[in-house]
């Protein structure tokens, strides 16, 4: 404490010891899992181009799983976490209530990775029985080892119990603090949360009434459409699950980084509480081709998707507003000289400013993919992780590195290693990543495949309208190249700051917004009144899809052979629990 | 850190983000343009990807 008091300022780490070990622990998983990442994103990236092959093709999903997994679970998830625990302890200015809690739920979702992990990881070795090839969204009757379900389950469980920490501090400082607005940080990881846990209703009946009994050899075969459909429930709200972080660094980070306030504080409860709504009903756009889903079902995925627009535009409007602010503060002037103003050296602010860039162009290829008729064009082809490397790979990942840069020497009293590397280490992401999603989605719309470990076919060429396959592939593979780079720096420079002597000073105050809370309505905090409305949405949306997915392919059928099988024991206890659980089922259906 | 550099205090009466609202619309522009754009290519360009 004595050096912060000399600085006047003190940092997260002088006010709560405690926690920001907690949170240090979850930004280093989290930077652990990106490296792997990386690494198997470079893997793949000159396997499909046919660059340098180090495993067999046959390999190609179990790299591509792990990849998936640690970059869209582990990565963001770990992230989330730890900027979730500091934004709430911060905001609310007090310690979390049980510290022993805390490291409990950490703890639980390491161990759920770490299941996870070993079971995709044993894909690679013939010679055991264990593997998870079944990519990040395990769609039966891709099966895996129980291992994985089993860890994903542990791994969510670790993630539930963490918000039940941050509703836990929110009750005890709003018994101290009575009638007083939710401070914003706290409100975004409040709603947040609400929004997790709607989402994760889908998930877990897909996980632990269908997929791990399956895969322990319970029930012998799902209905794949149903558990597709139930982790969809789930995968579209993840989506803000990864975004609603970096939203929270956006609106209350990054007008400090640009030398401004956040302009409208009422504006930002609004997106949050629009999001809570809308973004578990339409999960279905994820969908626009599986048969045996009415149009109309996806039409009404659609127009939902469609009102979700509705916040991002909002966050561009409030947040592009507050760099102004921040630019004119400063002095800057003109329709758009004030654009010169902004801290470019600052790696913190470029790295935010360009993911925001990279998003509004992720904006446009996502409404491509949310079209019922233009989906066709794209749909399994590498558009699509053309589209999501800008959104989840650029706009949420670049987010999360630029911010830390400003976050770490406040939960380590140490100054980052180099600033001038942190910020070649964005530009170089930003630059990298204009190129490989360029390239993928221009592969995209001639019709080459994702998920494909050689996109190269006998008797048949793909014929681009301009350039030629080779530019692509070339394209593709100095900008994951660049990107595996930017990777390494980013991680290294952090690991180099371990280093450095404790200084003081570092404490960074976030200022108030323009327009404050008590200018928003008082219903945009009534948790509950919202939780409900989206509950009804939510049954809106999935009741008659679901009956009527049911109703054709039945509870459990029609199956298909699972591959590979994972495990035999339990076919005896399969012959007594089926029939019994589908009569119970189908009797009470009735 | 550079973020600190201000230079006058602006309120919220004083303040009137036009700058933003000009690359709003720029987006909004490109967005139109690019949609029309796919409309020509996808569209009248190809035959019928999809039947039935
Ligand atoms: C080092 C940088 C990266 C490289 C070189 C890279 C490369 C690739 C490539 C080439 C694919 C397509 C593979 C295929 O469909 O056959 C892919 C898929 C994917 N990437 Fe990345 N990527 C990188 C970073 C990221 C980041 C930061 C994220 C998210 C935070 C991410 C998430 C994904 C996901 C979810 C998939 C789809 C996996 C699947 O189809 O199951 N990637 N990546
Ligand atoms: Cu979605």
């Amino acid at each position: 404490m004595s050096s912060a008091i000399e600085s006047g300022e003190p940092t997260f780490l002088d006010r709560f010891p405690q926690e920001a070990k907690v949170v240090r622990s979850a930004l280093w998983s989290s930077f652990i899992a990106l490296t792997l990442g990386a690494l198997f994103g470079i893997i793949q990236t000159l396997h499909r181009t046919d660059v340098l092959r180090v495993f067999s093709s046959g390999n190609y999903y179990t790299i591509l799983t792990a990849h998936g997994v640690l970059m869209v679970v582990s990565f963001t998830i770990f992230f989330l976490v730890g900027i979730y625990t500091w934004a709430v302890v911060r905001s609310l200015d007090r310690p979390v209530e049980d510290i022993r809690y805390t490291w409990t739920w950490y703890g639980l979702m390491v161990l759920g990775t770490l299941m996870a992990l070993v079971a995709i990881l044993g894909g690679f070795i013939d010679s055991i029985d264990i593997s998870a090839d079944v990519l990040f969204t395990f769609y039966a009757p891709l099966q895996a080892h129980p291992l994985f379900y089993g860890g994903l389950a542990i791994f969510l469980i670790g993630t539930w119990l963490a918000g039940a920490d941050w509703f836990r501090s929110w009750y005890a400082w709003k018994q101290e603090n009575p009638g007083e607005r939710i401070p914003l940080q706290t409100f975004m990881v409040l709603i947040t949360m609400l929004m997790w846990y709607i989402a994760s209703i889908g998930i877990t009946i897909a996980v632990v009434i269908f997929l791990l009994p399956w895969s322990l050899g319970i029930i012998d075969q799902v209905n794949p459409l149903l558990t597709r459909t139930l982790f969809w429930f789930w995968g579209h709200p993840v989506v803000y699950f990864w975004l609603m972080p970096a939203y929270l660094l956006w609106y209350t980070v990054l007008p400090k980084v640009s030398g401004g306030r956040l302009f409208s504080d009422p504006l930002a409860r609004v997106v949050f509480v629009l999001f809570l709504l809308l973004s578990t009903p339409v999960g279905i756009h994820h969908q626009y081709l599986d048969p045996g889903i009415a149009d109309g079902f996806k039409f009404i995925a659609l127009t939902n998707t469609m009102f979700l627009l509705l916040p991002s535009l909002l966050t561009a409007f409030t947040v592009v507003a507050s760099m102004e602010h921040g630019a004119r503060q400063r002095g800057g002037t003109g329709l758009l000289g004030w654009l010169r103003a902004l801290p470019w050296a600052n790696p913190a602010f470029t790295g935010m400013a360009l993911a925001g860039l990279m998003f509004a162009a992720g904006g446009f290829s996502g409404m491509i993919n949310a079209g019922l008729n233009i989906n066709y064009l794209v749909h399994n082809t590498l558009w699509v992780p053309g589209h999501f490397h800008l959104t989840v790979g650029t706009a949420v990942a670049l987010t999360f590195m630029a911010a830390t840069y400003w976050l770490w020497p406040q939960l380590t009293n140490k100054p980052i290693f180099s600033r001038p590397i942190a910020l070649a280490q964005v530009i170089l992401w930003f630059v990298g990543m204009a190129l490989m999603s360029n390239a993928m989605h221009v592969a995209g719309l001639i019709g080459i495949p994702r998920r494909t470990a050689e996109p190269q076919y006998d008797g048949f060429d793909f014929i681009p309208t301009f350039g030629s396959i080779a530019e692509l592939d070339l394209q593709l593979v100095v900008g994951g190249t660049l990107l595996t780079l930017s990777a390494i720096l980013f991680v290294s420079n952090l690991v180099l700051s371990i280093s450095l002597p404790k200084v003081s000073g570092l404490g960074q105050p976030l200022p108030p917004a323009l327009s404050g809370p008590d200018d928003a309505p008082k219903v945009l905090d009534n948790l509950k009144l919202w939780t409900a409305i989206a509950l009804v949405l939510v049954i809106l949306a999935y009741t008659l899809p679901l009956a009527s997915i049911v109703d054709r392919g039945g509870l459990f059928g029609p199956g298909g052979t699972p591959y590979p099988t994972m495990i035999e024991f339990g076919s005896t206890l399969l012959e007594i629990y089926t029939p019994l659980t589908t009569d119970w089922i189908s009797g009470w259906l009735q | 850190m550079s973020g600190d550099a201000v230079v006058t205090e602006i309120d919220h009466d004083e303040f009137n983000p036009r700058g933003t609202l000009a690359l709003i619309l720029v987006y909004f522009a490109i967005l139109v343009v690019m949609w029309v754009f796919m409309y020509f290519v996808e569209f009248l360009g190809n035959d019928l990807t999809v039947i039935g």
